[in-house]
């Protein structure tokens, strides 16, 4: 492959970008193409943006002589991912006005709009800008997305960490007035100091991705992330986090080299100033080794690989200037959300809904879109999307309680909510088809047939309760997390998946592949006798992914 | 035209040639014409033709990295002067391959040594039929990734297949990892090299093109449909069909031409009519027209739409009935006031008038497209408005017919909507199906590799639905046939913008083009389109050239007296 010291080709982008401005301004004036330039694609993502098109119009376009269907995903930064009902409202006109009308809650708790043409962005980001959204580093070799537990039970200490995800944000944004120059017509001051101590011109060599989790609750998948921060918690009291890293799902197929990996526990740190700090020096020790020649390479994985997890904290502790204490103890027990009414310490209620693989639309049996923005309009709800692609309506007042419920039972949300099957509700799938460039086969628009179809199976077996976790992935970059779930589906060719099995339910043990490229029918038979295997021989409340392990994959 | 004393030498060479020899030299002339290459010297006899090589990149992509560097490469072709026509195998018309002579193909390989979407048709063409290419002279560029192990298969598996198929391979395959740039200019420049060096065709002259069969009447072509597209997306509000029409003989025309089609009366309702007279459809029928079987007349050779109230009245006196003075089709004036029987029905027939054909500006370039072979570019809405609005809804509209259908058409030359000397700088504004002659034009000049700058105007309603030819146009804008190309897409915005509001922009630019010597042409719509296209041309000749209005007018009247600018409008 590519020598040690041979930059990838998105190094000279970036570095040459002038602040990741690149030429998209020009770009966006070219009136012969829905497109950008080559060099801009990549410096758009670190704007929150990827320029995709429509896959499935392909052929048809190129018959009548037309470019490919280009347009846009935008993806909003949402630390924590909490949102006013005022924003929500906001979000559903850009939606509607600008993009296909679906919102989609993603699996690090923010919202994504697809298909904004190249004339709808700027209008799109100056709407967002006008509700105090902003899709800064959603995308990019940046730190993305700060994910935090959506899980209200414990909110005095929720809202501690709520605050700690903003300011992990906020550390870590890029300094470049870029993304206010080109969407927003900020003038250009030629002479602005735009030094970036962190990032510097170069960026990091990958995406970067923090969460920070609150047990005994990992709905948030901490271990999945480069950083992964767990709140320690004594006596109702905030002590600090342990800090764990180097977690990252992506793997290319036949690439022996690259692998999912869960994060390493490197200890544990009691004040804020201490977590910031090592977060940030984490990051520059990324900065500074990571792999820039092989961008499958390139996540803080490989660099902890190649550095072991000693020599990482070592250099760790030396940026810092002070040393991590022994992890404290933690006990993750469940990963899912809390569906339907929740009530905090202060009174205050919240209802999880259940919104399949998160996608946000209007459908004749389930108008969740317009249940969503009535709940909205009557300002009693906050929304705050969970990392399992949910939405919790959040700090709902005791004496409002009753309008929102109202609403709820009006447009069928509760009814889908208590109704739908265990495994479907645990269920994750990303985007791919029709618009992900990456996608090798379907999952959110395949999925939930496929759960259809399973579904009797698990009743055959009287399974039907079990929460087993099951996810979908058109390609082996895990945005949908599949390797981190009791059955893991990875696409390697349109209709036909690699099954992975033998992983926890809480997120501490990766999936193993299982059967490789298998179709819909093969997938049906292997499930069923694993069901039959598993519904036979399982100890007392063994869960699947467990037994799966034990029986299947463990000293295999 | 000619000097004097070329005229002179000519006028000898006419004056001593037999009848023989001077039908031979029409011909030879218009071969010579209809390739777009010049005329050897006239004092050595049979010398070679300064032929172009004729060249075809074609990219297969998934990714888009084959398409991006097809196109960085064929820009390099034309900076270096070299023709090389650019084509996504997407879009490529896979009956075309026996038929090319130098043939470059782009093509990356997907996950398991699969062929990527966009070639998929071309790569199980090829495999699945024997095209003859033993004429074909071909090279390959695979593009893959050697992280996989079936590195450029789809490459290879192309190469092996031209090979088997008779193909010579001119210079070895290239195969590139995913750092492509370095190993595909290696092979480029050998492409380059072989493109460059001096043509090496055969010392015969190009053949003679046949001689119309009737020097004074029309000569009719048979085409047979062999693509039929609509070229707007799905959603939008307009319908334009790009038809490709193929003929057994060569036909003889220029960019600029136009042909003529005589369309086709319903089948439905030929049968309707035929069923209200009890007339028989295979009876011969001779009217002052033509000589056919009533079907066939009351099908391809008489008006049955919408008929002149002349033709009314003459029926109401034929068959002795009361008739108001109006226009209507034949099958309703049947309807309503019936013939006796069949018989007087023949006597109808004599009344009718022919059909009149309709005329549609040629969209393809004999350089380019081969001379059996003519494009078309049809809106619906104006056959909407030209013959089921004015005819009734008689006669076929082209874009419903499929593919194998044929037509009967007519070349209509134009007089003086030509292109002008290759060098020559042309302005081209042709919204909707005004890009048709456009089309040609570009096509023929990328073709001929005639060094002439090129700028397109074009307009239609939305972007993304109705850029019409919008693949083409960005490879002539990448390999920078066309120098300058704007657009303006009139629903994209709140305000309605069209091209002339994209002229008013470039006012500066356009007056300097002009200046330079340009030719403006305008092609379209008559009303509003050309009109206010050429008030926007004399306000920026006014405004940019400090002119007064009669000055403006009389600066565009000249050129319009030097040919420089010229419409085909309708």
């Amino acid at each position: 492959m590519k020598e040690k010291n041979n930059l990838s080709p998105v190094e000279r982008i970036k570095t040459s970008s002038d602040g990741l401005r690149g030429t998209l301004k020009e770009s966006l004036h070219d009136q012969i193409t829905g497109a950008i330039r080559e060099d801009d694609q990549s410096l758009i993502k670190f704007h929150g943006m990827y320029q995709q098109d429509d896959r499935d119009r392909r052929e048809e376009r190129s018959a009548k002589k037309l470019e490919w269907l280009y347009s846009f995903m935008i993806r909003l930064r949402l630390p924590g991912g909490l949102i006013t009902p005022e924003q929500w409202l906001g979000i559903h006109h850009v939606a509607g006005e600008h993009s296909t009308g679906v919102i989609k809650i993603t699996t690090r708790q923010t919202v994504q709009l697809h298909g904004i043409l190249k004339s709808h962005i700027k209008p799109t980001i100056q709407a967002f800008n006008t509700l105090n959204l902003d899709s800064i580093a959603a995308c990019g070799d940046v730190n993305r997305n700060v994910m935090c537990s959506a899980h209200p039970g414990q909110s005095a200490i929720h809202e501690q960490v709520f605050a700690f995800a903003d300011k992990i944000s906020t550390l870590a944004l890029p300094k470049t007035r870029a993304y206010y120059e080109i969407w927003l017509d900020e003038e250009q001051i030629a002479d602005r100091k735009e030094e970036d101590p962190l990032y510097q011109d170069r960026y990091l060599p990958r995406k970067f991705k923090i969460a920070i989790a609150i047990p005994p609750n990992n709905d948030v998948d901490v271990f999945t992330n480069d950083i992964g921060l767990i709140a320690v918690v004594e006596n109702n009291e905030l002590k600090g986090f342990n800090i764990a890293a180097g977690g990252g799902l992506s793997a290319t197929h036949g690439n022996a080299a690259t692998y999912p990996r869960l994060a390493s526990m490197l200890g544990f740190v009691d004040t804020e100033e201490k977590v910031l700090k090592a977060v940030y020096e984490i990051m520059t020790i990324q900065r500074d080794n990571g792999n820039r020649a092989d961008r499958k390479l390139a996540r803080l994985k490989y660099t902890i690989d190649r550095m072991g997890v000693d020599g990482l904290k070592e250099e760790l502790e030396k940026r810092c200037g002070f040393k991590l204490e022994p992890a404290r103890p933690y006990t993750f027990a469940t990963r899912k959300d809390q569906y339907g009414w929740q009530q905090n310490h202060a009174g205050n209620w919240f209802y999880t809904v259940f919104v399949e693989n998160g996608r946000v639309l209007d459908e004749e049996q389930l108008p969740l879109k317009t249940a969503l923005y009535e709940i909205a309009q009557t300002g009693k709800a906050n929304f705050r999307f969970t990392g399992n692609q949910n939405v919790i309506l959040s700090d709902v007042r005791d004496e409002d309680k009753p309008l929102v419920d109202e609403l709820l039972e009006k447009f069928g949300i509760a009814g889908h909510t208590e109704r739908a099957g265990a495994l479907r509700k645990n269920a994750m799938a990303c985007v791919a088809f029709n618009t992900c460039p990456l996608a090798l086969a379907e999952a959110q628009r395949y999925l939930p047939s496929l759960i259809s179809k399973i579904e009797p199976l698990l009743e055959k077996y009287n399974l039907q309760e079990e929460e087993i976790t099951l996810r979908m992935t058109g390609c082996p970059n895990g945005c949908g997390r599949s390797p981190a779930a009791e059955i893991g589906l990875i696409g390697t060719a349109y209709g036909e998946y690699n099954l992975h099995i033998g992983g926890d339910r809480i997120g501490e043990r990766l999936n193993t592949k299982y059967k490789d490229s298998q179709n819909e029918e093969q997938l049906l038979q292997t499930l069923d006798e694993l069901f039959h295997t598993y519904v036979n021989e399982r100890k007392d409340s063994e869960n699947f992914g467990d037994f799966a392990y034990q029986k299947w994959i463990q000293g295999k | 035209m000619l000097e004097a004393a070329k005229l002179k030498q000519w006028d000898e060479l006419i004056g001593t040639a037999s009848p023989e020899e001077l039908i031979w030299i029409n011909g030879y002339l218009s071969g010579i014409v209809a390739r777009g290459a010049r005329a050897p010297e006239p004092t050595t006899e049979a010398a070679p033709a300064v032929a172009v090589k004729k060249a075809h990149l074609v990219f297969g992509t998934e990714t888009g990295n084959a398409r991006k560097l097809a196109g960085r490469l064929a820009a390099a072709a034309k900076k270096k002067g070299i023709s090389l026509k650019l084509s996504g195998l997407d879009q490529y018309r896979l009956t075309d391959l026996p038929k090319e002579d130098y043939f470059f193909v782009v093509i990356s390989t997907q996950g398991e040594g699969e062929p990527p979407l966009t070639a998929k048709k071309f790569y199980e063409h090829i495999h699945a039929t024997q095209p003859d290419l033993s004429t074909l002279k071909f090279s390959v560029l695979a593009l893959g990734d050697t992280a996989y192990p079936l590195y450029c298969k789809t490459g290879e598996d192309v190469q092996q297949r031209f090979k088997a198929l008779g193909a010579t391979e001119i210079i070895p395959m290239q195969k590139c990892d995913v750092d492509y740039d370095a190993d595909a200019d290696t092979w480029f420049e050998q492409v380059a090299k072989l493109l460059s060096a001096p043509a090496t065709v055969s010392a015969t002259a190009p053949a003679p093109a046949p001689v119309a069969k009737k020097a004074s009447g029309k000569k009719y072509y048979e085409g047979t449909i062999v693509a039929n597209i609509n070229l707007n997306d799905r959603g939008s509000n307009r319908e334009t069909y790009h038809i490709e029409l193929t003929t057994e003989e060569p036909v003889v025309y220029e960019p600029g031409d136009t042909i003529g089609i005589v369309p086709r009366n319903r089948a439905a309702v030929v049968d309707r009519i035929l069923a209200l007279t009890g007339a028989d459809g295979e009876q011969l029928v001779t009217t002052p027209k033509a000589s056919a079987s009533i079907r066939e007349l009351l099908t391809i050779h008489l008006n049955i739409c919408y008929l002149m109230t002349n033709t009314v009245k003459k029926y109401a006196a034929l068959t002795a009935q009361d008739i108001p003075d109006t226009r209507m089709d034949l099958v309703d004036l049947l309807r309503i006031y019936p013939v006796k029987d069949a018989t007087v029905f023949t006597e109808v027939l004599s009344l009718l008038l022919p059909v009149a054909p309709r005329l549609y500006s040629i969209a393809s370039s004999p350089a380019a497209h081969g001379e059996n072979e003519i494009h078309i570019t049809v809106a619906k809405d104006r056959f909407l408005a030209e013959d089921e609005q004015r005819f009734g809804l008689c006669s076929e509209f082209l874009g419903d017919l499929p593919t194998g259908s044929t037509l009967n058409f007519y070349i209509h030359k134009s007089r003086n909507f030509k292109l002008p000397a290759p060098d020559k700088k042309i302005i081209m504004i042709g919204p909707g199906t005004g890009v048709a002659p456009f089309r040609s034009f570009l096509a023929e000049r990328d073709a001929t590799g005639a060094g002439g700058e090129n700028w397109f105007f074009f307009g239609e309603q939305y972007f993304e639905k109705d850029f019409l030819y919008q693949t083409e146009m960005q490879a002539f804008h990448q390999t920078g046939v066309l120098s300058r190309l704007d657009l303006a897409f009139s629903r994209d915005q709140a305000e309605r913008r069209y091209v002339q509001h994209r002229m008013l922009q470039q006012a500066a630019d356009l007056y300097n083009w002009i200046e330079q010597g340009a030719h403006i042409y305008v092609s379209g719509v008559k009303d509003p389109m050309s009109k206010e296209v050429e008030q926007t041309l004399l306000q920026i000749i006014r405004e940019q050239g400090g002119k007064t209005t009669e000055e403006a007018t009389a600066f565009l009247e000249q050129l319009r007296k030097e040919n420089r600018y010229e419409k085909d409008v309708y």
